[in-house]
């Protein structure tokens, strides 16, 4: 089922164009990595499906035009995390946990019971059960990320769009982040699509890979597909090679 | 829910421990005169005191500033200013509209210096906290300024004001001498004003966060900010228009109740407006029983400002530590 189409998107910084003609499209438990070197547009992309930035084009949730829909009805639809989401230093998870129930508050910001039960069935989702009462400063980057994970589930989305959540967290919670979304996509049917820099996880966990370049999509496809060591040199400016392996996927790496 | 009545017990037992406090004696007030007299500047002080920290954590909240107050934004200098205009050039109005006119001019002079502060401490759409606190505390110096300049200039005029001494939009102080109608226009608004944030303190809470982050929870930020900053903005021109500047109180009371209740803007409300009303009906209990030391009573903006300054530059200096360990270690 297709969550998500986006028709030749235009967007310009007054008179600087950041995305020309993007189409895209995302599907329900699809896992789409969105790649592409600093200042290629990836941000801005996701802003403008979020509708945060408004540009040229079509773009619809769900068959719906994104100007039909309201803040509130999209946020219970559609997760957003972005590169360094903010925090008040003595929020706990449980309270941080607890915001992305927000789109569903009634007046005053009363919670349902719903809201409570949503929170709780998250918190076991992710581990974090044993963590509520800790104050997210105190947090590890991992653990942290997990949390604001928890956040954008407890709107009970069926799309995330997250920009760039590898960048702060080591080898080990970045494997273990990218399969958190993996199996999100495929238990829950959450359509994903994921800002990213690292070419060789995007290629190991995704669906499918969005290349952009200079605000242009230079490649939509399956991994084997569009990590090619020409492309990607003309697209990231240095020297690539791939690096076949008897099992697995390929590796693409930069040669000094 | 059970906040707002824990809350409301503290300060009816605040409330009543300061109906014994006198001018000169202590305890119960046996001649229904002091009695009335006393009740009425304890609603007036705790109105007051209610409203200033509702709005502190609000401006808090929506600016993304623990060091926001009405009093260091210029809100209340602003406000007072006006207010005090009002009262220096009325006289011709009719007597029932004068309270409403006093209201409106120190509500017009308190979205005047917001609007001053904010548009000069706006750098590419972006408020810095810093540089925020210093406009604001520029613009209330000259607000005060201007407004000993204006009482020099009518020192020879024979002006009379309705209520209070001349000084009484200089250093806030609860006036003994309202009317019934400035009371009642005042908690008017405060109450309706206040029941607006409490509306909107789910959002507020989100408010916390990136503007980014807010909307894609739902918010529409934008239009939230221009709410409950309007909103905030009402309940302290109405509490200036019959106290005066009192400062300190909405930077004071917003923090003690963070400390109990946490950041949670749905409970913090409630908790900060108790404090703030208790604490300022305290304060005017403790400066009224002092005023056998000093010559009349001693106005209880000096009492808060001698209390919340040393705590403003507690919580500067332990914000400036705290960053600079955040900076050392990562």
């Amino acid at each position: 089922m297709t969550l998500l189409q986006a028709h030749s998107l235009r967007f310009s910084y007054g008179v600087q164009p950041i995305l020309n003609s993007v189409s895209l499209s995302l599907a329900a438990g699809e896992v789409v990595a969105l790649l592409g070197p600093n200042g290629s547009g990836k941000s801005t992309l996701i802003k403008l499906l979020l509708g945060h930035l408004r540009g040229e084009g079509a773009i619809e949730w769900e068959g719906k035009d994104l100007n039909r829909w309201s803040k509130r009805d999209l946020a219970r639809r559609v997760a957003y995390l972005p590169q360094s989401p903010m925090f008040e230093t003595d929020q706990t998870v449980e309270e941080a946990l607890r915001l992305g129930r927000a789109p569903y508050w009634g007046a005053f910001g009363l919670e349902s019971e719903r809201d409570v039960s949503v929170v709780r069935q998250i918190s076991v989702l992710l581990g974090l059960d044993s963590l509520l009462q800790r104050q997210m400063d105190e947090l590890s980057g991992g653990q942290r990320q997990r949390a604001f994970i928890g956040r954008c589930l407890a709107q009970e989305p069926i799309a995330m769009l997250l920009d760039e959540p590898n960048t702060f967290l080591d080898l080990r919670h970045q494997v273990e982040l990218c399969r958190l979304l993996q199996k999100l996509a495929t238990d829950k049917s959450i359509g994903v699509l994921m800002a990213s820099h690292d070419l060789n996880l995007a290629g190991a966990f995704a669906d499918r890979i969005l290349l952009l370049h200079e605000g242009n999509l230079v490649a939509d496809g399956k991994p084997g597909e569009v990590l090619q060591a020409d492309l990607l040199t003309r697209v990231y400016g240095v020297p690539m090679e791939r690096i076949e392996r008897p099992m697995g996927l390929p590796l693409v790496v930069p040669i000094a | 829910m059970i906040v707002c009545l824990v809350s409301l017990l503290f300060w009816a037992g605040v409330a009543l421990v300061c109906v014994f406090v006198g001018h000169h004696a202590w305890g119960w007030p046996r001649e229904s005169f002091i009695r009335g007299e006393r009740l009425t500047t304890i609603a007036v002080a705790s109105l007051v005191g209610a409203a200033l920290a509702a709005a502190g954590v609000t401006y808090q909240a929506v600016l993304r500033n623990p060091l926001a107050e009405p009093y260091l934004l210029g809100v209340s200098g602003g406000a007072s200013l006006m207010a005090y205009l009002a009262a220096v050039s009325a006289g011709g109005l009719a007597s029932w509209l004068e309270p409403l006119g006093q209201q409106s001019a120190a509500f017009i002079g308190a979205i005047a210096a917001l609007a001053v502060v904010m548009l000069l401490s706006n750098r590419r759409g972006r408020l810095e906290p810093v540089t925020l606190l210093l406009v604001g505390v520029i613009v209330s110096a000259i607000c005060g300024a201007v407004y000993l300049l204006i009482y020099h200039l009518n020192l020879r005029r024979e002006v009379t004001f309705g209520t209070g001494g001349p000084f009484r939009f200089l250093v806030g102080a609860i006036n003994t001498n309202l009317t019934h109608q400035q009371i009642a226009t005042a908690a008017g608004i405060i109450a309706a004003g206040w029941g607006v944030l409490l509306f909107y303190a789910g959002q507020l809470n989100v408010a916390l966060l990136s503007e980014a982050e807010a909307e894609a929870l739902g918010v529409r930020i934008h239009r939230l900010r221009w709410i409950v900053l309007i909103v905030a903005s009402l309940i302290t021109a109405a509490a200036v228009a019959v106290s005066g500047p009192i400062g300190f109180v909405g930077l004071v009371c917003p923090h003690v109740a963070r400390l109990i209740v946490g950041s949670d803007t749905r409970r913090l409300l409630p908790v900060a407006s108790a404090f703030g009303a208790a604490l300022l009906a305290m304060a005017d209990a403790v400066s009224r029983s002092a005023s056998t030391l000093t010559y009349g009573p001693l106005p209880v903006g000096v009492l808060t400002g001698l209390l919340g300054g040393p705590f403003f530059l507690f919580l500067l200096w332990h914000r400036t530590a705290r960053s600079a360990r955040a900076l050392s270690s990562s």
